[in-house]
């Protein structure tokens, strides 16, 4: 039986964003010989709904408009709602990103079927289809299952899947979006930088960071010697800065900064995937945490088990011998 | 205006987890359980526009087992007015839609203008109950809020974050939801005063049934285990000096750091 499968593409201006590509890559390998299509929002966005007609999507429709222009989750869920009742789709694909979620949820609320999010890998058979996720932040991987509902709607990891490698010369369809801006009951209004502070973490060589794992401001110093004797800067995960022992900029991850030094010691952090997509582009990763099972110990070159507060001075002791101090 | 905020029970992220017999959850026995993290950021937002005097009530609201009434009391301890416990003995096995519906069916003519919810829960990391809520309600919505200011008119100003350390502003019509991140604010601690007084405090029982909610479980567990090993990390043993000695050699070969 041929299944269609829909994504949801996201752009940048005039590109598509990276996680497009890879739900077309997705959906073509979720099962053998899929319909797969693409639907697309946006003002001016022709030649990105081309691109992705080139690149995996048999057919894309996109909405052009000055009210989806933007993105709105009123705007956005009504344009997509009457397109994915015509197509009757057995799957939507929509990217696990904030803009994706955000909108996700309330459709899978209107249109009355469950959402399945943040999924790895999705399979899909004649008889069933798998959803491969995380749960625990990362501690356990979940596979689950919807029973009895159309279409089924999941969100998608950035860089779980890899892009569709072939090229398509698919087809592509414009609606013209008659929502009226007055109509809404969201309304964009600017998308603007959050507060940075003097560090920028991008250039340093080494980071040592702190997570949560070392249970207070006052007891930052041990992780800050270490950082000291690595002639490096000091960083910290999600929990440290909302927490506020350390301010924001220090904070890698999704939503801080992306870093890429020669050296990274992470103490204390159990590796949450939002924490390490900032962080594995890190030449060389040492983590020190007492949970063997963190899976932080899944992306790092070498890990400690055990107490940091132990560890962690007697590398920086060891450190400052071997330099002869 | 009144509110409501969604809370939920999740096992401590300290404790060890063990898969349970049918290998499809974690086993949810002789585990501790703790308020999600994010949700305490959502009912502190509310009860800090109830101190400036711009909200009337705030309501607790969770859809848990029994023994979750105890997030409500943390809640009615912290400072909201009272409570709705929509019980479920096997909560975990409910899918997201129908808690939505649950929790829509419980607050129905109770003439909530701001519905808060965490962004996602530590346990099952689902990050859309706000949304299904607003879908259900059919009311807009935001994800992720970083600030939130009410204007005139009915309005609501947000920030919600994206990635890179970027925020969108956005206007919402009232009445609308939002699920909020973390460190939008300090989170205040229950006081002695404040869990003596929740004692006093109404808390409403319900089932899913009272409602005339068919809670399902349209969204399967089918299993739960460890991450795949195979890759990862050469894991040190020994004393601390000595693994210190052997990381020291690992970063001088592997870095140039050195
Ligand atoms: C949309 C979104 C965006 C996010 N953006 C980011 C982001 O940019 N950056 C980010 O970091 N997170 C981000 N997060 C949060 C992320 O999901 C995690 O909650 C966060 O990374 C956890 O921080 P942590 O590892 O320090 O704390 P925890 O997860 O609490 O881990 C603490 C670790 O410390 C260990 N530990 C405790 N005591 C000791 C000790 N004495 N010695 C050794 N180890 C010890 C524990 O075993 C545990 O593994 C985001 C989440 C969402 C939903």
């Amino acid at each position: 039986m041929q299944s269609k499968i829909i994504v949801l593409a996201e752009h940048d201006g005039k590109v598509p964003r990276e996680i497009s590509l890879e739900l077309l890559g997705l959906a073509h390998r979720i099962k053998e010989g899929s319909e797969v299509k693409a639907v697309l929002l946006g003002s001016g966005i022709e030649s990105a709904a081309a691109e992705l007609a080139s690149r995996g999507a048999a057919e894309v429709v996109y909405v052009e408009g000055t009210a989806v222009e933007n993105y709105n989750v009123d705007a956005f869920r009504k344009s997509i709602e009457p397109i994915l009742n015509d197509e009757a789709p057995d799957l939507v694909l929509i990217g696990h990103t904030p803009n994706g979620w955000d909108v996700a949820a309330p459709l899978a609320g209107r249109l009355g079927v469950p959402l399945v999010t943040g999924c790895a890998q999705i399979t899909m058979s004649d008889e069933r289809t798998l959803f491969t996720r995380k749960a625990f932040n990362g501690k356990f991987v979940h596979q689950v299952e919807v029973t009895g509902a159309r279409p089924l709607l999941a969100t998608v990891d950035k860089g779980a899947s890899a892009p569709f490698d072939g090229t398509t010369s698919g087809t592509v369809r414009k609606i013209e979006s008659r929502l009226s801006l007055e109509d809404l009951r969201a309304s964009y209004i600017e998308t603007r930088a959050g507060e940075t502070g003097g560090l920028d973490l991008r250039e340093a060589d080494v980071i040592v960071s702190a997570g949560r794992g070392v249970g207070g401001p006052d007891k930052l110093g041990v992780v800050r010697e270490l950082a000291e004797a690595l002639g490096g800067q000091l960083g910290a995960s999600r929990a440290v800065t909302d927490a506020g022992w350390l301010p924001h900029e220090h904070q890698i991850g999704s939503s801080g900064v992306s870093v890429s030094p020669k050296l990274y010691v992470a103490c204390g952090i159990s590796g949450a995937i939002q924490h390490v997509v900032g962080m594995k582009g890190s030449g060389y990763i040492v983590a020190i945490n007492k949970d063997p099972d963190a899976p932080i110990f899944g992306v790092a070159h070498v890990g400690v088990v055990g107490d940091l507060f132990e560890i962690v001075p007697a590398l920086t002791k060891a450190l400052r011998e071997a330099k002869g101090r | 205006m009144k509110s409501l905020v969604l809370v939920k029970q999740v096992p401590d992220a300290n404790s060890v987890f063990r898969i349970n017999a049918e290998g499809t959850w974690i086993d949810e026995s002789n585990l501790s359980f703790a308020m999600n993290d994010y949700d305490r950021y959502a009912l502190e937002e509310l009860l800090k526009l109830k101190d400036a005097g711009k909200l009337e009530e705030v309501v607790a609201l969770t859809v848990g087992s029994p023994e979750a009434s105890s997030v409500l009391r943390t809640c009615l301890a912290m400072g909201a007015d009272r409570a709705i416990h929509v019980k479920h003995e096997a909560s975990s096995r409910l899918d997201p839609l129908s808690i939505a519906r649950l929790v829509v069916a419980a607050t129905r003519d109770q003439d909530f203008s701001l519905i808060l919810a965490g962004l996602q829960a530590d346990d099952d990391n689902h990050t859309q109950i706000g949304g299904l809520v607003a879908g259900v309600l059919d009311w807009p919505s935001a994800t992720a809020v970083m600030s939130l200011e009410l204007k005139d008119g009915g309005t609501l100003r947000v920030e919600r974050e994206l990635e890179n350390n970027e925020l969108q502003v956005v206007d919402l019509k009232l009445p609308a939801v939002l699920s909020v991140q973390t460190g939008i604010n300090s989170p205040r601690y229950a006081t002695l005063k404040g869990i003596m007084g929740a004692k006093k405090k109404p808390v409403t029982t319900l089932t899913a049934a009272d409602l005339g909610v068919e809670a399902t479980s349209g969204l399967r567990s089918v299993s739960l285990s460890p991450p795949p090993t195979g890759k990862g990390a050469d894991v040190l043993s020994g004393s601390p000096d000595e693994v210190a000695t052997q990381l020291v050699s690992r970063i001088r070969e592997k870095t140039g750091v050195l």
